[in-house]
């Protein structure tokens, strides 16, 4: 018996009502489709071009290779749709082929996604030390200029900025300069150092591209040994010399691109492009931070301090800070126990018979930049 | 010629249910294939809204395929890699060189997203077959990126005056340069149509805000600072702002209604018909149906983090500190954590999808009547339109609809 259908046949709009004739010679049948009052034959869809199209459940939708591309056989009922299907079992054949080669193309995609992926988390400060080693240091240098002007300017406005002791033939200016110099000194850096001790309530130090660094007064304040002082300080200079400032730019800016992929949001205005450079990016500046301490216990190699403080001040400035602790995760320092160990292993062979650092006087002087240092015992009563 | 509206009619058959299904499934795969699944999910979901279409007793057919999407994407990203290298650069710049580096990529990026917008109906339109034809789009995507930047500039300058010029001219565009076949279709609409509308709306909302913001200042809400802030000068604030919801809803209904019933092909005509209130039942739902998951979610969730982080929730008070410590030392309360953060975006989109996006569209099928049907018996294929790759921008752009 004759199947009633919808025939399209992808050369013009029009529609027919046909009937659908199915006819089996040996291995191979054809659809033949024919007008259902005349019986007169309209095509023949050999049976191994068929296959079925997407539409709802009750319907289906049937379209052959070698007919034009819009031509289409529309059949409604689920009796009789079960009678096709029994048919014509090439039909789910080539439907199971289709969903394997959508799964195969989806597959290979995530994966080669995932490799990039991959690769990105693990190549990137490989990469960024790359780019930013091919990155002219007079850009560097403008670069910090630009951000330095931003800062000062931001710090002006909330509170005022300014710098302690400016004359830079004092006696704490000149011991800086010193330290510097014997910092930078065979490190190949093309920067030139630019130390200045700020007056501020926040205790942080941090470097610049292109070579300045900045210590503030409450950090100052807060150093018990000239070890806890030049340890940061070597440590921020270690960000100067390895570039750090720069690679965490580049890195910040592949890891937006990245995660805009991802998300399939390029603008990456979105709350989790957010969260989620900040996750990666996180990574990679506590891979800095373990270089710059490095770096630093290099240093105390050639001059007598003892690098381990630097984990000591850092601790004592964050112990008063819970809420900055228990958002460590996303902190963009080590924890500051591992730290510690790390560090005392890299000093643990120093030669001795160094020269110090600082003078006593030096010492002294550099503690009275920004006036007089608050008395020691007063600061810290756990 | 006489056609009964049962067969020249638009129907919609699809179901919110089997939407939801398509998007549970489609977010759920969206995880493990870190986000490449979108590209499926959205053939998907187009599946769904053209084959329960259908004009004259004749389903449309979506014959878009997820690869082309991707492929479109990656190909976008060759516009986007170069524009990221400059976002980097200017940022390194001066703050005032920086500034004006980003207002210029916000221009350029605007101007793309025109073009991006007709690529991407183009798209659409091409892959959409009826009665054995394929839809398409002439005219110049570029031509039509100048033209929508040009009217935003108008649109600037006269605040917004204007805007009934632009809309006819650019549904005049966009439809004189769609084909069926072999067949153009034409645009019979003009700006007078809707400018009653438009700028009684216009009017209305304007003199509503000023009314607000003199009540405000009246009652002391606005001399900005916490310690003036008026708690009771925000319900005439609100209020005020929901009628001007309520003024734009009837522009809407006002605009699609009359410039839809202005598109033509040949001698067939398209007929639709909303109203504001339906319009109002759709956002309506929308707003309830969020509020009804979101709590749901919020509840769900605090039962899992207190579950997880029980002492940051013990007596009946929580404990910031105790939680920020978990969120650092266990690992399951972060990936809770960022599942729940999932999670609730998923269901904001997909409520958006089932509540607007469906609504939407069937309230425009519903709605809609085509006269004049059979003169389009004779209308031939053309030749396929293999030029098109994806849509693109508009994907990466995230300017698509539908």
């Amino acid at each position: 018996m004759a199947i009633p259908a919808r025939f399209h046949d992808g050369l013009t709009a029009a529609v027919r009502d046909v009937a659908l004739d199915y006819e089996k010679r040996g291995a191979s049948g054809t659809l033949i489709i024919r007008d259902p009052v005349t019986a007169m034959e309209l095509a023949r869809w050999p049976a191994g071009n068929l296959y079925t199209v997407n539409a709802p459940r009750h319907v289906l939708r049937l379209a052959a290779t070698g007919q034009p591309t819009g031509a289409r056989v529309i059949v409604e009922g689920r009796e009789d749709i079960a009678r096709i299907r029994a048919t014509l079992p090439v039909l789910a054949h080539k439907a199971q082929q289709e969903t394997r080669r959508q799964v195969r193309i989806a597959l290979t995609a995530t994966l080669a996604l995932a490799s990039v992926i991959a690769a990105y988390l693990f190549g990137v400060p490989l990469l960024a030390t790359r780019i930013a080693s091919v990155v002219p240091p007079a850009w560097e240098q403008s670069l910090g200029n630009t951000v330095a002007q931003q800062m000062e300017a931001g710090l002006a406005q909330s509170g005022g900025f300014e710098i302690c002791d400016p004359n830079p033939q004092s006696l704490a200016n000149q011991a800086l300069q010193r330290f510097g110099i014997e910092a930078m000194r065979g490190s190949g850096s093309p920067f030139t150092l630019d130390i200045k001790i700020v007056r501020s309530d926040i205790p942080n130090a941090f470097a610049l591209p292109g070579g300045r660094v900045y210590f503030f007064s409450a950090l100052l304040d807060r150093a018990t040994s000239p070890d806890e002082f030049a340890g940061v300080l070597a440590h921020e200079i270690g960000h100067v010399v390895y570039r750090h400032g720069l690679e965490q730019l580049i890195s910040t800016a592949g890891t937006g691109a990245l995660i805009g992929f991802i998300l399939g949001d390029m603008t990456g205005l979105s709350v989790a492009a957010g969260l989620g450079s900040t996750l990666i990016d996180a990574r990679f500046s506590r891979l800095a931070e373990r270089e710059a301490d490095a770096y630093a216990a290099s240093l105390a190699h050639r001059l007598d301090f003892n690098p381990a403080g630097l984990a000591d001040l850092i601790a004592r400035v964050s112990e008063d800070d819970q809420f900055a602790q228990a958002l460590a995760l996303f902190n963009t320092h080590p924890l500051t126990t591992d730290r510690k160990a790390a560090l005392e292993i890299l000093a643990a062979q120093r030669p001795s018979g160094l020269e110090p650092p600082f003078s006593p006087a030096e010492w002294a002087a550099i503690r009275s930049m920004c006036g007089d240092p608050p008395l020691l015992p007063k600061i810290k009563t756990p | 010629m006489v056609e009964t509206k049962a067969n020249a009619a638009v129907v919609f058959t699809g179901s919110q249910r089997e939407l939801a299904g398509i998007l549970l499934r489609g977010y759920a795969l969206l995880v493990p294939t870190i986000g490449l699944y979108r590209f499926w999910l959205t053939s998907w979901k187009r599946r769904f809204y053209w084959s329960h279409t259908s004009i004259g007793g004749d389903r449309l057919e979506y014959t878009g395929d997820a690869s082309q999407l991707m492929l479109g994407f990656l190909l976008a990203l060759a516009v986007f890699v170069p524009l990221y290298g400059i976002f980097f650069y200017l940022s390194t710049l001066s703050s005032e060189a920086a500034l004006i580096g980003y207002g210029a990529i916000g221009i350029f990026v605007w101007f793309l997203s025109g073009y991006a917008i007709y690529r991407a109906r183009d798209f659409r339109l091409s892959r959409t077959l009826w009665r054995g034809i394929r839809f398409d789009q002439g005219g110049s995507a570029w031509g039509y990126a100048w033209r929508r930047f040009g009217w935003s500039v108008l649109m600037i300058m006269t605040g917004g005056l204007v805007y009934p010029f632009m809309a006819a001219n650019l549904w005049r565009y966009r439809y004189c340069n769609t084909w069926y076949g072999d067949r153009q279709f034409g645009f019979t609409g003009n700006w007078r149509q809707i400018a009653w509308p438009y700028y009684l709306s216009y009017m209305a909302v304007l003199i509503i805000t000023v009314l607000s913001i003199w009540n405000g200042a009246g009652s002391g809400i606005f001399p900005f600072g916490l310690a003036s802030f008026n708690p009771s000068a925000l319900p005439p604030l609100a209020t005020g702002a929901a009628f001007c919801a309520l003024w734009v809803l009837f522009y809407q209904s006002r605009e699609i209604s009359r410039m839809f019933s202005a598109v033509r092909l040949g001698s067939a005509e398209l007929t639709v018909h909303i109203r504001a209130r339906s319009l109002l039942w759709i956002y309506g739902q929308f707003a309830l149906a969020l509020l009804g998951t979101f709590v749901l979610l919020l509840v769900g969730g605090a039962i899992v983090l207190g579950s997880l982080a029980a002492d940051a929730f013990a007596d009946n008070h929580f404990d910031a500190q105790i939680f920020l410590g978990y969120l650092q030392s266990s690992i399951a309360t972060v990936i809770a954590f960022v599942l729940g953060y999932l999670l609730l975006l998923g269901a904001f989109t997909a409520t958006k999808e089932l509540f607007i996006g469906y609504g939407f569209w069937r309230l425009v099928a519903q709605g809609a009547d085509i006269s004049g049907l059979q003169s389009l018996e004779n209308v031939q294929a053309r030749a396929e339109d293999k030029a098109l790759l994806g849509e693109g921008l508009a994907d990466a752009l995230n300017v698509g609809a539908y």
